[in-house]
């Protein structure tokens, strides 16, 4: 800033100089300090946008959760839109694709003869232009309002979907919640390899059979991860996880929210010690909670 | 221009000269003995490490432009003040320095020929060298160079692009001790030259101390290379047993330049950055914030070593021997207050800064930074 030995007085042109350097340290100063959200401005965020849940694996079919918005995102997942069936030309309805999605899909069978099918309204080549019999998947990335026109001579059926990353929030099955039903075990998840919280809750459904429920949960997203019960309690690490036994449990298609599973009604998850989240194409164990029988010490 | 300076320009005549044209410029050379040597030597085999075994996350291109920058400022700016080509011996350990603790967004190992976030390393250096040769209340540079500018940039740019190494530098087995060992040799080597031992035992004591009482607080903090938070016994070993915090303490407090000068400042100065870094670390839910604690605990302590040593001197009743007491230039010294005010401040800021917990607890998936 300045040479204090010197005898002379500084120059105007260093005075000035000086002022200007002491001006930016501050700044910088109060940019790194975080207020008024400088920091974010001049370098951004990682922070995604903050997103409302969706309530349900079905469009529409639930209403939306009281859960306030989230910057947690799930694994890219696809929420069932509507399906139509039938076996002659046909206009379907209207349906409505969320404006934030990522893409959606539309995915077709047909029994035989041609099949078309085009966006309504669109000047566009068909987004399905097949001989049947035949199956498969169309995509399309434009939100908004949408109908499918439908040239055909026999049966067919589309589905549509919409892939999106927002956390689902389903509330608790019918079942978790009717008199009768009781909790049996409880725990919080934990890493295993990747990140992994929330709260795991076990029901004894009423007439038998069992239901999990992952409450506020957050696994590190991946695709085709899958719930396991392992005979261990608290399994360390994917090489641990390997060297028990374990069982199959559900797909796990999303990876934030609020989750509900059906159990097969082969297993009794209290005979387990752990439900483990694993992932079979990098064969990494990713979280898990300990099965702590409700009420025990 | 400094005394150093000065001295080698008396021995101006007896130097080695470089032709250039018309001109004979003198040019000095570093001395056998000399410490930065030394320190460059150890900095260097970590680096090498670093790149081979231990999954550092820097190029080696990151590495050679931080040195280079450091190394052209300090040669650029001893040249007009004395008229030689000096060896830019700090300045490459600046440098070196910069690229050892910086980690930007996107690098990966063993991609050595990277450019990536090279903006940051070179806003680093030139921060770093900066306050070297601008905040100099007293004549003399006060800050740390390469701690300052880290803290700055750090604090400056954020978590979304930069961050520092990590405390551990991964799983106990043959690279992490043999990385250990070279830190340790080191240390020997470096702290009885410049004679530093007490100052680092008046470091680790206290600091060891605080640590285990916020270990047994229950404080935690998360680090994304552990899924979960790290707490008890680990907190402790993963902070006081860190090879950084060996790094930080061995041979960047260890700037004979920039620490205390006497044996009772040295212990005041060592156990007064302990209490600093104690103290902001108490605050920090992470990682990124217990590291920048650490670090900015040596700014703050940097700024009081004038103070330090001024009560060191007071205390031995030795006042006269004392260095004498400098003109502090205005502007300056406002440079210091607001380094050493805002270094700590920002960092205890660090404690609400959502978006570093969100990184660091792995909740950001893959749009995460690191």
């Amino acid at each position: 800033m300045d040479e204090p030995q010197r005898p002379t007085q500084p120059s105007a042109i260093r005075r000035l100089a000086a002022s200007a350097a002491l001006v930016a340290l501050a700044a910088s100063a109060l940019v790194g300090s975080g207020a008024f959200g400088l920091r974010q401005r001049l370098f951004g965020s990682a922070v995604p946008e903050p997103v409302a849940p969706v309530g349900g694996r079905v469009a529409g079919a639930t209403p939306a959760p009281q859960a306030s918005q989230t910057v947690l995102r799930s694994v890219p997942w696809w929420q069932d839109v509507a399906s139509f069936a039938g076996s002659a030309d046909e206009v379907t309805e209207a349906f409505v694709i969320s404006d934030d999605i990522l893409q959606w899909r539309v995915r077709w069978t047909c029994m035989q003869g041609n099949l078309t099918v085009a966006l309504a309204g669109r000047d566009e080549p068909p987004l399905v232009d097949a001989s049947c019999p035949d199956g498969g998947t169309a995509y399309v990335t434009e939100p908004g309002e949408a109908m499918l026109e439908i040239s055909a001579s026999a049966p067919w059926t589309v589905e549509v979907a919409q892939q999106i990353d927002a956390p689902l929030v389903e509330p608790p099955l019918e079942g978790m919640t009717a008199p009768g039903a009781e909790v049996v075990a409880r725990s919080s998840l934990y890493g295993i390899e990747r990140t992994g919280t929330g709260e795991m809750i076990v029901y004894r459904l009423v007439g038998g059979g069992y239901a999990l429920r992952l409450e506020d949960v957050y696994v590190t997203p991946n695709i085709d991860l899958e719930l396991r019960f392992s005979e261990l309690d608290r399994p360390g690490s994917t090489e641990e996880f390997l060297d028990a036994r374990s069982v199959f449990v559900a797909p796990m298609p999303v990876t934030a929210g609020s989750l509900n599973f059906r159990i097969p009604k082969r297993l009794e998850p209290l005979k387990f010690g752990s439900l483990v989240i694993w992932c079979p194409p990098l064969a990494v164990a990713y979280a898990g909670a300990t099965i702590e029988p409700e009420g025990a010490p | 221009m400094s005394r150093a300076e000065a001295a080698v320009t008396a021995e101006g005549a007896r130097l080695p000269r470089l032709a250039i044209g018309h001109r004979s410029i003198p040019v000095v050379l570093p001395a056998r003995g000399d410490p930065r040597l030394k320190l460059a030597a150890i900095i260097i085999t970590l680096q090498v490490l670093g790149q081979t075994v231990l999954g550092f996350r820097v190029s080696i291109a990151q590495i050679l432009v931080s040195i280079l920058l450091c190394a052209a400022i300090e040669v650029a700016v001893t040249y007009r003040r004395s008229g030689m080509l000096v060896w830019p011996g700090s300045a490459m350990l600046t440098g070196n320095s910069v690229a050892f603790i910086l980690r930007t967004s996107g690098t990966q190992h063993g991609d050595w020929w990277s450019l990536n976030g090279i903006e940051f390393f070179v806003l680093a250096c030139v921060l770093s060298m900066l306050s070297k040769y601008l905040i100099r209340p007293g004549g003399a540079h006060v800050f740390n160079p390469s701690n300052v500018g880290l803290v700055w940039t750090f604090l400056l740019v954020g978590p979304v692009h930069v961050f520092p190494q990590y405390l551990w530098w991964g799983p106990i087995g043959l690279p992490v001790v043999l990385a250990l060992l070279v830190i340790l040799a080191g240390a020997v080597w470096i702290l009885r030259s410049v004679r530093m031992y007490q100052m680092a035992v008046a470091f680790f004591v206290p600091f060891a101390a605080i640590v285990a009482v916020l270990a047994l607080a229950g404080r935690s903090f998360y680090a994304v290379w552990n899924p979960n938070p790290i707490s008890g016994l680990s907190y402790f070993t993963n902070i006081v047993l860190s090879p950084e915090i060996m790094v930080f303490v061995f041979f960047m407090m260890s700037d004979p330049r920039t620490a205390a000068k006497t044996p009772a400042g040295r212990i005041a100065y060592g156990v007064s950055t302990a209490v600093v870094a104690g103290a902001l670390i108490s605050f920090q839910s992470t990682e990124f914030g217990i590291k920048l604690g650490i670090l900015a605990s040596l700014t703050v302590t940097c700024a009081l070593v004038p103070l330090i040593d001024r009560w060191a001197a007071r205390a031995a009743k030795a006042r006269e021997d004392a260095p004498a007491r400098a003109r502090y230039g205005r502007a300056a010294l406002v440079a210091v207050v607001i380094v050493a005010v805002a270094a700590p401040v920002n960092t205890a800021a660090l404690a609400n800064n959502e978006e570093i917990v969100l990184i660091e607890r792995g909740l950001l998936g893959p749009s995460s930074p690191q």
